[in-house]
Protein backbone atom coordinates (compact mmCIF):
# COMPACT_ATOMS: atom_id res chain seq x y z
CA UNK A 1 0.00 0.00 0.00
CA UNK A 2 1.34 3.44 -0.93
CA UNK A 3 0.62 6.30 1.46
CA UNK A 4 1.47 9.95 1.84
CA UNK A 5 1.99 11.76 5.13
CA UNK A 6 2.07 15.53 5.07
CA UNK A 7 4.27 16.52 7.99
CA UNK A 8 5.01 19.97 6.62
CA UNK A 9 3.03 21.61 9.42
CA UNK A 10 5.38 20.23 12.05
CA UNK A 11 8.80 21.69 12.82
CA UNK A 12 11.77 19.70 14.06
CA UNK A 13 11.83 17.61 16.22
CA UNK A 14 8.03 17.12 16.21
CA UNK A 15 8.27 16.27 12.51
CA UNK A 16 10.88 13.63 13.37
CA UNK A 17 8.69 12.11 16.09
CA UNK A 18 5.76 11.92 13.63
CA UNK A 19 7.99 10.44 10.93
CA UNK A 20 9.36 7.81 13.29
CA UNK A 21 5.81 6.74 14.15
CA UNK A 22 5.08 6.33 10.42
CA UNK A 23 8.30 4.41 9.80
CA UNK A 24 7.79 2.15 12.83
CA UNK A 25 4.38 1.13 11.50
CA UNK A 26 5.54 0.39 7.97
CA UNK A 27 5.21 -3.16 6.72
CA UNK A 28 7.98 -4.81 4.71
CA UNK A 29 7.97 -3.56 1.12
CA UNK A 30 5.53 -0.79 1.89
CA UNK A 31 6.16 2.59 0.22
CA UNK A 32 5.39 5.96 1.80
CA UNK A 33 5.90 9.58 0.96
CA UNK A 34 6.85 11.90 3.81
CA UNK A 35 6.38 15.60 3.12
CA UNK A 36 8.50 17.87 5.28
CA UNK A 37 8.37 21.64 5.58
CA UNK A 38 11.82 22.75 6.71
CA UNK A 39 15.46 21.83 6.29
CA UNK A 40 15.99 20.92 9.97
CA UNK A 41 13.17 18.38 9.69
CA UNK A 42 14.65 17.01 6.47
CA UNK A 43 18.08 16.65 8.08
CA UNK A 44 16.66 14.88 11.16
CA UNK A 45 14.44 12.47 9.26
CA UNK A 46 17.16 11.59 6.74
CA UNK A 47 19.52 10.98 9.67
CA UNK A 48 16.99 8.64 11.27
CA UNK A 49 16.51 6.76 8.00
CA UNK A 50 20.26 6.38 7.65
CA UNK A 51 20.46 4.81 11.10
CA UNK A 52 17.79 2.36 9.98
CA UNK A 53 19.55 1.61 6.70
CA UNK A 54 16.68 3.01 4.66
CA UNK A 55 17.67 5.00 1.57
CA UNK A 56 15.00 7.51 0.57
CA UNK A 57 14.49 9.17 -2.78
CA UNK A 58 14.29 12.92 -2.42
CA UNK A 59 12.47 15.68 -4.31
CA UNK A 60 12.47 19.37 -3.42
CA UNK A 61 8.94 20.36 -4.29
CA UNK A 62 8.96 24.13 -3.72
CA UNK A 63 10.82 26.53 -1.42
CA UNK A 64 9.92 24.78 1.83
CA UNK A 65 8.52 21.45 0.76
CA UNK A 66 10.65 18.34 0.75
CA UNK A 67 9.30 14.98 -0.33
CA UNK A 68 10.99 11.78 0.81
CA UNK A 69 9.82 8.52 -0.66
CA UNK A 70 10.87 5.51 1.31
CA UNK A 71 10.47 1.79 1.00
CA UNK A 72 10.97 -0.45 3.99
CA UNK B 1 -12.26 27.32 29.68
CA UNK B 2 -10.44 27.52 32.97
CA UNK B 3 -12.33 29.34 35.65
CA UNK B 4 -9.85 31.31 37.73
CA UNK B 5 -12.19 31.00 40.71
CA UNK B 6 -11.05 27.41 40.72
CA UNK B 7 -7.79 28.60 42.19
CA UNK B 8 -8.94 28.36 45.75
CA UNK B 9 -5.80 29.22 47.63
CA UNK B 10 -6.58 32.06 49.99
CA UNK B 11 -9.96 30.70 51.01
CA UNK B 12 -10.48 29.65 54.57
CA UNK B 13 -7.87 27.19 55.73
CA UNK B 14 -6.39 26.08 59.01
CA UNK B 15 -2.71 25.14 59.01
CA UNK B 16 -2.78 24.36 62.73
CA UNK B 17 -5.50 21.74 62.46
CA UNK B 18 -4.56 21.05 58.84
CA UNK B 19 -8.04 21.44 57.43
CA UNK B 20 -8.20 22.56 53.81
CA UNK B 21 -10.80 23.21 51.17
CA UNK B 22 -8.45 22.48 48.27
CA UNK B 23 -5.35 20.33 47.84
CA UNK B 24 -3.32 23.29 46.51
CA UNK B 25 -3.65 25.00 49.89
CA UNK B 26 -1.13 22.49 51.21
CA UNK B 27 1.61 23.87 48.99
CA UNK B 28 4.33 25.20 51.25
CA UNK B 29 4.50 28.85 52.21
CA UNK B 30 6.06 30.81 55.08
CA UNK B 31 2.87 30.11 57.04
CA UNK B 32 3.08 26.41 56.21
CA UNK B 33 6.76 25.64 55.62
CA UNK B 34 8.27 22.35 54.60
CA UNK B 35 10.41 20.86 57.41
CA UNK B 36 14.03 21.73 58.03
CA UNK B 37 15.75 18.67 59.47
CA UNK B 38 19.31 18.52 60.78
CA UNK B 39 21.70 15.88 59.52
CA UNK B 40 23.32 14.33 62.56
CA UNK B 41 25.16 11.07 62.33
CA UNK B 42 26.90 11.49 58.99
CA UNK B 43 28.19 14.99 59.68
CA UNK B 44 30.98 14.92 62.27
CA UNK B 45 31.58 18.69 62.27
CA UNK B 46 29.38 20.26 64.94
CA UNK B 47 30.64 23.69 63.91
CA UNK B 48 29.12 23.27 60.47
CA UNK B 49 25.57 22.09 61.00
CA UNK B 50 23.72 20.90 57.92
CA UNK B 51 19.95 21.07 57.61
CA UNK B 52 17.90 19.53 54.82
CA UNK B 53 14.90 21.44 53.50
CA UNK B 54 12.60 18.49 52.84
CA UNK B 55 10.46 19.52 49.88
CA UNK B 56 8.90 16.08 49.64
CA UNK B 57 6.41 17.33 52.22
CA UNK B 58 4.66 19.40 49.59
CA UNK B 59 1.30 17.86 48.59
CA UNK B 60 2.50 16.46 45.26
CA UNK B 61 5.84 15.36 46.62
CA UNK B 62 8.44 17.84 45.45
CA UNK B 63 9.82 21.36 45.36
CA UNK B 64 8.09 21.85 42.01
CA UNK B 65 4.69 22.13 43.66
CA UNK B 66 5.59 25.69 44.63
CA UNK B 67 6.30 26.91 41.11
CA UNK B 68 3.63 24.97 39.26
CA UNK B 69 0.76 26.55 41.11
CA UNK B 70 2.09 30.05 40.48
CA UNK B 71 2.89 29.43 36.82
CA UNK B 72 -0.42 27.74 36.03
CA UNK B 73 -2.37 30.45 37.80
CA UNK B 74 -0.78 33.13 35.64
CA UNK B 75 -1.09 31.26 32.35
CA UNK B 76 -3.74 32.30 29.83
CA UNK B 77 -4.96 28.77 29.12
CA UNK B 78 -8.37 29.25 27.53
CA UNK B 79 -9.26 26.04 25.71
CA UNK B 80 -5.67 25.04 25.10
CA UNK B 81 -3.81 22.01 26.37
CA UNK B 82 -0.92 22.66 28.74
CA UNK B 83 2.34 21.04 27.69
CA UNK B 84 5.67 21.11 29.54
CA UNK B 85 9.06 19.39 29.43
CA UNK B 86 9.87 17.81 32.76
CA UNK B 87 12.17 15.27 34.31
CA UNK B 88 9.16 14.23 36.35
CA UNK B 89 8.57 16.42 39.36
CA UNK B 90 7.18 19.43 37.51
CA UNK B 91 5.09 17.08 35.42
CA UNK B 92 3.61 15.34 38.45
CA UNK B 93 2.82 18.66 40.14
CA UNK B 94 1.37 20.08 36.92
CA UNK B 95 -0.79 17.01 36.39
CA UNK B 96 -2.17 17.19 39.91
CA UNK B 97 -2.99 20.91 39.81
CA UNK B 98 -4.32 20.65 36.25
CA UNK B 99 -6.52 17.72 37.23
CA UNK B 100 -7.94 19.73 40.11
CA UNK B 101 -8.79 22.47 37.62
CA UNK B 102 -9.94 20.27 34.74
CA UNK B 103 -7.13 21.35 32.42
CA UNK B 104 -5.83 18.84 29.83
CA UNK B 105 -2.13 18.21 30.25
CA UNK B 106 0.71 16.69 28.24
CA UNK B 107 4.18 16.12 29.64
CA UNK B 108 7.32 15.51 27.61
CA UNK B 109 9.94 13.63 29.60
CA UNK B 110 13.50 12.58 28.83
CA UNK B 111 13.57 8.86 28.04
CA UNK B 112 16.05 8.13 30.79
CA UNK B 113 14.08 9.33 33.81
CA UNK B 114 13.08 6.60 36.30
CA UNK B 115 10.14 4.41 35.34
CA UNK B 116 8.51 5.31 38.65
CA UNK B 117 7.99 8.87 37.46
CA UNK B 118 6.58 7.79 34.10
CA UNK B 119 4.16 5.45 35.87
CA UNK B 120 3.08 8.26 38.19
CA UNK B 121 2.39 10.58 35.27
CA UNK B 122 0.31 7.91 33.54
CA UNK B 123 -1.44 7.16 36.82
CA UNK B 124 -2.39 10.84 37.00
CA UNK B 125 -3.83 10.67 33.49
CA UNK B 126 -1.29 12.96 31.86
CA UNK B 127 -0.56 12.28 28.22
CA UNK B 128 3.10 11.34 28.17
CA UNK B 129 5.68 11.76 25.41
CA UNK B 130 9.20 10.50 25.79
CA UNK B 131 12.08 12.28 24.09
CA UNK B 132 15.60 11.12 23.57
CA UNK B 133 18.02 13.73 24.89
CA UNK B 134 19.76 13.88 21.51
CA UNK B 135 16.48 14.20 19.63
CA UNK B 136 16.80 17.80 18.58
CA UNK B 137 19.82 19.67 17.21
CA UNK B 138 18.20 22.94 18.29
CA UNK B 139 18.32 21.85 21.96
CA UNK B 140 21.32 19.51 22.14
CA UNK B 141 21.06 17.11 25.10
CA UNK B 142 17.58 18.42 25.91
CA UNK B 143 15.19 16.71 23.54
CA UNK B 144 12.17 17.22 25.78
CA UNK B 145 12.58 20.99 25.70
CA UNK B 146 13.03 20.88 21.95
CA UNK B 147 9.92 18.81 21.44
CA UNK B 148 7.73 21.12 23.51
CA UNK B 149 9.16 24.07 21.63
CA UNK B 150 8.19 22.39 18.36
CA UNK B 151 4.66 21.61 19.56
CA UNK B 152 4.15 25.25 20.58
CA UNK B 153 5.58 26.67 17.34
CA UNK B 154 4.54 24.18 14.65
CA UNK B 155 1.92 25.63 12.28
CA UNK B 156 -0.14 22.44 12.61
CA UNK B 157 -0.37 22.61 16.41
CA UNK B 158 0.10 26.31 17.13
CA UNK B 159 -2.75 27.75 19.17
CA UNK B 160 -3.76 24.40 20.59
CA UNK B 161 -1.04 24.31 23.24
CA UNK B 162 0.45 26.57 25.83
CA UNK B 163 3.39 25.99 28.14
CA UNK B 164 4.37 27.43 31.52
CA UNK B 165 7.99 27.10 30.31
CA UNK B 166 9.70 26.71 33.65
CA UNK B 167 13.11 27.45 32.09
CA UNK B 168 12.14 31.00 31.19
CA UNK B 169 9.24 31.75 33.52
CA UNK B 170 10.13 34.37 36.11
CA UNK B 171 7.40 33.03 38.38
CA UNK B 172 9.65 30.00 38.85
CA UNK B 173 12.17 32.28 40.54
CA UNK B 174 9.53 34.39 42.26
CA UNK B 175 7.85 31.41 43.89
CA UNK B 176 11.11 30.62 45.67
CA UNK B 177 11.86 34.25 46.42
CA UNK B 178 8.45 34.62 48.05
CA UNK B 179 8.20 31.28 49.84
CA UNK B 180 11.24 29.00 50.12
CA UNK B 181 13.71 31.81 50.81
CA UNK B 182 11.65 33.40 53.60
CA UNK B 183 10.95 29.97 55.09
CA UNK B 184 14.66 29.18 55.34
CA UNK B 185 15.39 32.59 56.82
CA UNK B 186 12.64 32.19 59.45
CA UNK B 187 13.42 28.57 60.25
CA UNK B 188 17.09 29.31 60.88
CA UNK B 189 16.35 32.56 62.74
CA UNK B 190 18.49 34.34 60.18
CA UNK B 191 21.53 32.22 60.99
CA UNK B 192 21.84 30.45 57.66
CA UNK B 193 25.33 31.06 56.29
CA UNK B 194 25.53 28.52 53.44
CA UNK B 195 22.85 27.44 50.98
CA UNK B 196 23.30 24.52 48.59
CA UNK B 197 21.11 23.89 45.54
CA UNK B 198 21.45 22.20 42.18
CA UNK B 199 21.17 23.65 38.71
CA UNK B 200 18.09 22.48 36.84
CA UNK B 201 15.69 25.11 35.64
CA UNK B 202 17.70 27.31 38.02
CA UNK B 203 14.58 28.81 39.62
CA UNK B 204 15.36 27.43 43.08
CA UNK B 205 18.92 28.67 43.36
CA UNK B 206 18.11 32.03 41.77
CA UNK B 207 15.03 32.77 43.89
CA UNK B 208 16.31 31.54 47.24
CA UNK B 209 19.79 32.91 46.54
CA UNK B 210 18.41 36.36 45.81
CA UNK B 211 16.27 36.40 48.95
CA UNK B 212 19.01 35.21 51.27
CA UNK B 213 21.59 37.59 49.80
CA UNK B 214 19.19 40.48 50.34
CA UNK B 215 18.76 39.49 53.98
CA UNK B 216 22.47 38.88 54.48
CA UNK B 217 24.97 39.48 51.66
CA UNK B 218 27.42 37.26 53.52
CA UNK B 219 25.37 34.09 52.93
CA UNK B 220 27.25 31.81 50.53
CA UNK B 221 25.20 30.33 47.72
CA UNK B 222 26.72 27.13 46.35
CA UNK B 223 25.52 25.66 43.05
CA UNK B 224 25.87 21.93 42.44
CA UNK B 225 26.07 20.30 39.02
CA UNK B 226 26.74 16.82 37.63
CA UNK B 227 30.37 16.06 36.82
CA UNK B 228 29.44 15.17 33.24
CA UNK B 229 26.60 15.73 30.79
CA UNK B 230 25.87 12.00 30.87
CA UNK B 231 24.62 11.46 34.41
CA UNK B 232 21.94 9.78 36.51
CA UNK B 233 20.79 12.84 38.43
CA UNK B 234 17.36 13.57 36.90
CA UNK B 235 16.43 17.22 36.92
CA UNK B 236 19.99 18.38 37.34
CA UNK B 237 21.91 20.17 34.63
CA UNK B 238 25.61 20.69 34.04
CA UNK B 239 26.01 24.43 33.52
CA UNK B 240 29.78 24.49 33.10
CA UNK B 241 30.68 24.43 29.44
CA UNK B 242 27.10 24.84 28.32
CA UNK B 243 26.65 27.27 25.45
CA UNK B 244 25.01 30.44 26.72
CA UNK B 245 21.87 30.02 24.62
CA UNK B 246 21.09 26.74 26.43
CA UNK B 247 21.49 28.08 29.95
CA UNK B 248 18.03 28.78 31.45
CA UNK B 249 17.34 32.49 31.06
CA UNK B 250 16.06 32.71 34.64
CA UNK B 251 19.45 31.81 36.13
CA UNK B 252 20.74 34.70 38.22
CA UNK B 253 24.43 33.88 38.34
CA UNK B 254 25.15 37.05 40.34
CA UNK B 255 23.95 35.32 43.52
CA UNK B 256 26.18 32.28 43.14
CA UNK B 257 29.48 32.13 45.02
CA UNK B 258 30.76 28.73 43.97
CA UNK B 259 29.92 25.88 41.58
CA UNK B 260 30.91 22.33 42.48
CA UNK B 261 30.58 19.22 40.31
CA UNK B 262 29.57 15.81 41.72
CA UNK B 263 29.76 12.32 40.24
CA UNK B 264 26.84 9.90 40.28
CA UNK B 265 28.75 7.56 42.58
CA UNK B 266 29.33 10.27 45.15
CA UNK B 267 25.74 11.52 44.98
CA UNK B 268 24.14 8.08 45.28
CA UNK B 269 26.69 7.00 47.87
CA UNK B 270 26.02 9.85 50.28
CA UNK B 271 22.24 9.58 49.76
CA UNK B 272 22.38 5.94 50.79
CA UNK B 273 24.62 6.73 53.74
CA UNK B 274 22.14 9.39 54.87
CA UNK B 275 19.26 6.91 54.65
CA UNK B 276 21.19 4.25 56.55
CA UNK B 277 22.68 6.44 59.28
CA UNK B 278 20.20 9.29 59.69
CA UNK B 279 17.04 7.59 58.43
CA UNK B 280 16.23 10.25 55.82
CA UNK B 281 15.32 8.79 52.39
CA UNK B 282 16.24 11.43 49.81
CA UNK B 283 16.65 11.43 46.05
CA UNK B 284 20.05 11.32 44.33
CA UNK B 285 20.10 15.05 43.57
CA UNK B 286 19.84 15.74 47.29
CA UNK B 287 22.75 13.35 47.64
CA UNK B 288 24.76 15.47 45.20
CA UNK B 289 24.10 18.67 47.13
CA UNK B 290 24.69 17.01 50.49
CA UNK B 291 28.00 15.63 49.23
CA UNK B 292 29.16 19.16 48.48
CA UNK B 293 27.90 20.44 51.84
CA UNK B 294 29.87 17.67 53.56
CA UNK B 295 33.01 18.80 51.72
CA UNK B 296 32.43 22.33 52.94
CA UNK B 297 31.96 20.96 56.46
CA UNK B 298 35.59 19.80 56.47
CA UNK B 299 37.00 23.29 56.57
CA UNK B 300 34.24 25.78 57.36
CA UNK B 301 32.00 26.89 60.20
CA UNK B 302 28.39 27.93 59.98
CA UNK B 303 24.84 26.78 59.42
CA UNK B 304 24.12 25.19 56.07
CA UNK B 305 20.81 24.51 54.37
CA UNK B 306 20.62 21.96 51.57
CA UNK B 307 17.53 21.88 49.40
CA UNK B 308 16.11 18.37 49.12
CA UNK B 309 13.84 18.48 46.05
CA UNK B 310 12.01 15.17 46.57
CA UNK B 311 12.49 11.71 48.07
CA UNK B 312 14.12 8.34 47.46
CA UNK B 313 10.95 6.48 46.50
CA UNK B 314 10.75 7.92 42.98
CA UNK B 315 14.24 6.57 42.26
CA UNK B 316 14.03 3.01 43.55
CA UNK B 317 14.97 1.58 40.14
CA UNK B 318 17.98 3.90 39.92
CA UNK B 319 19.14 3.14 43.46
CA UNK B 320 18.96 -0.54 42.63
CA UNK B 321 22.09 -0.15 40.49
CA UNK B 322 24.06 1.31 43.39
CA UNK B 323 23.10 -1.19 46.11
Amino acid sequence: MNSEYDLSGFICPLSLVKAVTVIDNLGDGEVVKLILGDSDSLKSVVGELKVRNIRPSFVKDGENRFVLTITK
Amino acid sequence: MVNRDNFLQGEELDHKLRVYTDITQLIASPENPTPLVRVNRINPNKDFQIYLKLERYNPFGSVKDRIVYQMLKALDIGDMTVIEPSSGNTGIALACVANALGIPIEIVVPEKIPEEKKVMLRFLGAKLMEADDALCPVFPSEGARGLVNAVIKSPATKGNYTSPNQYENKLNVEAHYRTTGPEIWQQTHGKVSYFFAGFGTCGTISGIGKYLKEKNPGVKIIGVEPASQDHKLPGMKRITGLAEEYVPTILDSSVIDDIVAVTDDDAYGIAMELARKDGIPVGPTTGAMLYVAMRYARSNKGLAVVISPDDAFKYASFYQNFL
